[in-house]
C-alpha cells in the first residue's frame, strides 16, 4: 500500500480551478520534492492533504485511509507561516505537542533547541520570525511520523540556516518515513531529493526519480525545470 | 477533548484574570473608602472607584463574549488553525471544547461580577430593599423567592449564551461563504440572533393564541398572572436550550463538512 | 571536508567517484569494515537512499561486499583495487600529456617538467 495516494484531485475557489485532476502516489522511505513556481498549486495540494482545505472532487488516501484523525496522527506538517499561539513559551509549546501527539519525542526537541541556542523559557512573541520558524521546524522534526510535509522550508532564510535545515531533515530522516518538501528554490535542495514532482498551473506535469531524470536529460533538475517552464 | 479544553481554558485565564483581579480590587477599594470618615475627597474618590468597579464588571461580561469569539475565529480560521486542524482530534471535539470554554467562563464571569457588586455595595439596608422588591414581585406570581431569582438568572444567562452561539454560527457561516471576510461573519451572526429572537417572539405569540392572558402582552400592558408567567418562563428556557443545541449542531455539521482556511 | 556536488550529474555517480578515490587512496583498506549507509549519508550530506544506490553500484563492481548481518566491507581482492588505481593513474597521466601537448610540449619535455616538480 502506498503511503500517499492522490486520485483525480480537483479544487476550485469561486469557480476558479486551482487544481485540475491531480494524481500523485508516494511510497515510504522517499524524500520527494514538490516543485513549481509561486502560485502553481503546491501549497493547495499540501493544505488538502492536511485537511485545511476540502477537495472539490477526487480523493486523498494516507495509508489507505481518508484524511482525518488517523492521518493526522502520522503526518507531521510544517506550514509556510508561523502558526503557534505567540503567548506561549517554547516549553509550553513542547508540552502542547507532547499532549497531542503520541509520537512526539520531547527529549529530541530539547536537544535540537539547545543546539540552536534557543531558550525554552522564552515567549514566542519575543522571538524574531526566523527563530519562530526554527522552533516550528524543531517541533515538526521531533515527531516520529510516517510522513513529514514541509511547505517552503527554505523561503527567505540565510544560507547558513538553509544548510542547517537541510541537515536537520537529512539526519532525522529514516527509511520508514517519507518527506515531502515543496519549494521553488530547486537548486538549493535537489541534491537530497529521491523523487521530483513538477507542478504547473494546478496540474502535475511530471513525477520521476531525480537521478534518472538527470541522466536522461543530462542536466540538473533546476535546469530541466527552467527549460520546461520558461516564461 | 479534555486536552483541547485545557488549553482553551488556559488561554482565557491568561486573558481574563487581569479583569477579574481589577474588578475585585476596585470593589474592595470602594468598600474600604466606605468605612473611612466621609469627606469631600473621599466621596470623590469613592465615586471614581465605584465607576471603575462597575466598568470592570461590564468589561468582564463584554470581554468574555469578545474573547470567546476571537478565540473561536483565531483557532478555527486564522493562522493558528494550521495547528488546530492538524491535531489528531475530531472537528466535533474542537467545537465542544470552545463551547464548554465559553460556558465555564461565563459562569466564572457572572460569579465574579456578583462577588464584586457584593463586596462594593453590600449593606444590610440595601439587601433588605432588594429582598423586599423581589418578595413583592414573587408573591404576586406565586413563586418562591429563590426559585424566582434562580430562574431569572438562568434566563439572563441563556440569553447571553445564545448571543455568543449566534456569533459562532456567524463566524462559521461567514467563513464558509466568504473566506475570512469579517463583514459576513458579523452579518450572519446578527441574522442568527434576529432569527432566534423572532422565534421567541413568534412562539410567545403562538402560545398567546391559545392563552388569552399571554395574548394580553401584545394588546395591552397588564401584568401577567401567575400561571402564564410560569408558562412563559418555562417556554423561554426550553426554547433557548433548543436554540443553543440547534446552533451547536449547525456549527458541528458545517465544520465536519470541511474547512477552507486561507 | 566539504563535499561539493554538481547538480547536472546524477548524485550517486558523484558519490561513486568519491568512494572509489577513498578505496584507491587507502582511506578504507582492503577487508576493512565500512561505516553504515546512514553515517556515509551524514558525512556526504546526501539522501541515504542515494548513498545506498552508490554503495550498491560499488558492490556490483565487487569493490565492496556485504556480510549478511555485519555490514559492508572493502573487498579483500587487492588486485581489483590496484587495477582501479591503475585506471585512474593512466587517465590522470593522459590528461596531463594532453594538456602539455596543447601548449606545444612533447612527451620527453613533459616528463622533464614532472621531474622538476617536487
Amino acid at each position: 500500500m502506498e503511503l500517499v495516494e492522490i486520485k483525480h484531485l480537483s479544487k476550485s475557489f469561486d469557480n476558479k480551478e486551482i487544481l485540475k485532476d491531480v494524481n500523485i502516489s508516494i511510497s515510504s522511505g522517499k524524500i520527494v520534492g514538490l516543485l513549481g513556481k509561486n502560485g502553481a498549486g503546491k501549497t493547495t495540494i499540501i493544505k488538502l492533504i492536511n485537511d485545511l482545505l476540502t477537495p472539490t472532487s477526487g480523493e486523498i488516501l494516507i495509508k489507505g485511509k481518508k484524511v482525518g484523525v488517523e492521518s493526522k496522527k502520522i503526518i507531521s506538517y510544517l506550514p509556510e507561516r508561523t502558526y503557534l499561539n505567540k503567548q506561549m513559551k517554547v516549553s509550553e509549546v513542547i508540552s502542547y505537542f507532547k499532549d497531542f501527539y503520541d509520537d512526539f519525542d520531547d527529549n529530541k526537541a530539547l536537544k535540537l533547541l539547545e543546539a540552536l541556542d534557543l531558550s525554552v523559557d522564552q515567549k514566542l512573541a519575543k522571538m524574531s520570525k526566523g527563530m519562530q520558524e526554527k522552533v516550528q521546524l524543531v517541533l515538526v522534526m521531533s515527531r516520529n511520523a510516517d510522513l513529514y510535509i514541509l511547505d517552503e522550508p527554505l523561503g527567505g532564510v540565510d544560507p547558513a540556516t538553509r544548510d542547517y535545515i537541510l541537515d536537520t531533515i537529512l539526519s532525522n530522516f529514516n527509511e520508514d518515513a517519507s518527506v515531502i518538501i515543496s519549494t521553488h528554490l530547486i537548486s538549493d535542495i535537489e541534491r537530497i531529493l529521491d523523487e521530483v514532482i513538477f507542478i504547473d498551473r494546478g496540474q502535475v506535469i511530471l513525477q520521476s526519480d531525480a537521478d534518472t531524470l538527470r541522466n536522461k536529460e543530462k542536466a540538473s533538475i533546476d535546469e530541466i525545470f527552467r527549460r520546461m517552464f520558461r516564461c | 477533548m479534555l486536552k483541547l479544553l485545557k488549553y482553551d481554558l488556559k488561554y482565557m485565564v491568561q486573558n481574563m484574570s487581569v479583569f477579574y483581579i481589577l474588578s475585585i480590587f476596585f470593589a474592595v477599594l470602594v468598600r474600604l473608602l466606605n468605612m473611612l470618615e466621609q469627606t469631600v475627597i473621599i466621596n470623590i474618590l469613592q465615586s471614581i472607584f465605584s465607576g471603575c468597579a462597575i466598568a470592570m464588571c461590564a468589561n468582564i461580561l463584554i470581554n468574555t463574549m469578545m474573547r470567546s469569539w476571537i478565540r473561536f475565529r483565531d483557532s478555527i480560521y486564522k493562522d493558528e488553525s494550521y495547528l488546530t486542524h492538524t491535531l489528531p482530534v475530531t472537528k466535533s471535539d474542537i467545537y465542544n471544547s470552545k463551547f464548554l470554554q465559553t460556558l465555564i467562563f461565563f459562569i466564572i464571569g457572572f460569579v465574579i461580577v456578583l462577588l464584586s457588586l457584593f463586596i462594593a455595595y453590600y449593606t444590610k439596608d440595601r439587601w433588605m430593599l432588594i429582598k423586599g422588591l423581589i418578595n413583592n414581585m414573587t408573591t404576586g406570581l406565586e413563586f418562591k423567592t429563590m426559585t424566582f431569582v434562580i430562574s431569572f438568572m438562568v434566563i439572563v444567562f441563556l440569553e447571553v449564551f445564545n448571543a455568543i452561539q449566534c456569533g459562532f454560527v456567524g463566524i462559521v457561516l461567514g467563513n464558509k461563504c466568504n473566506n475570512g471576510k469579517i463583514g459576513f461573519s458579523v452579518l450572519f451572526g446578527f441574522i442568527a440572533y434576529l432569527i432566534s429572537q423572532s422565534v421567541v417572539l413568534f412562539l410567545v405569540f403562538v402560545v398567546g393564541l391559545f392563552n388569552s392572558s399571554i395574548m394580553n402582552l401584545f394588546t395591552n400592558n397588564v401584568l401577567l398572572d401567575a400561571t402564564s408567567f410560569k408558562l412563559l418562563l418555562f417556554l423561554s428556557i426550553s426554547f433557548y436550550v433548543i436554540a443553543i443545541s440547534c446552533m451547536s449542531i449547525i456549527c458541528k455539521n458545517e465544520l465536519n463538512r470541511g474547512v477552507n482556511v486561507e | 571536508m566539504e563535499f561539493t556536488f554538481d547538480n547536472n550529474l546524477p548524485i550517486y555517480i558523484q558519490l561513486l567517484e568519491y568512494m572509489k578515490i577513498y578505496l584507491i587512496s587507502g582511506v578504507f583498506k582492503c577487508g576493512e569494515k565500512l561505516p553504515s549507509v546512514r553515517d556515509f549519508a551524514n558525512t556526504f550530506k546526501v539522501n541515504p537512499n542515494t548513498m545506498q544506490k552508490a554503495l550498491a553500484e560499488l558492490e556490483e563492481m565487487k569493490l565492496i561486499y556485504t556480510e549478511r548481518t555485519n555490514g559492508k566491507y572493502v573487498t579483500k581482492d587487492e588486485e581489483l583495487i590496484n587495477k582501479l588505481k591503475d585506471e585512474y593513474a593512466i587517465a590522470l597521466a593522459k590528461s596531463y600529456f594532453q594538456g602539455m601537448k596543447r601548449i606545444g610540449l612533447g612527451k620527453a619535455d613533459s616528463i622533464k617538467y614532472l621531474e622538476g616538480i617536487e
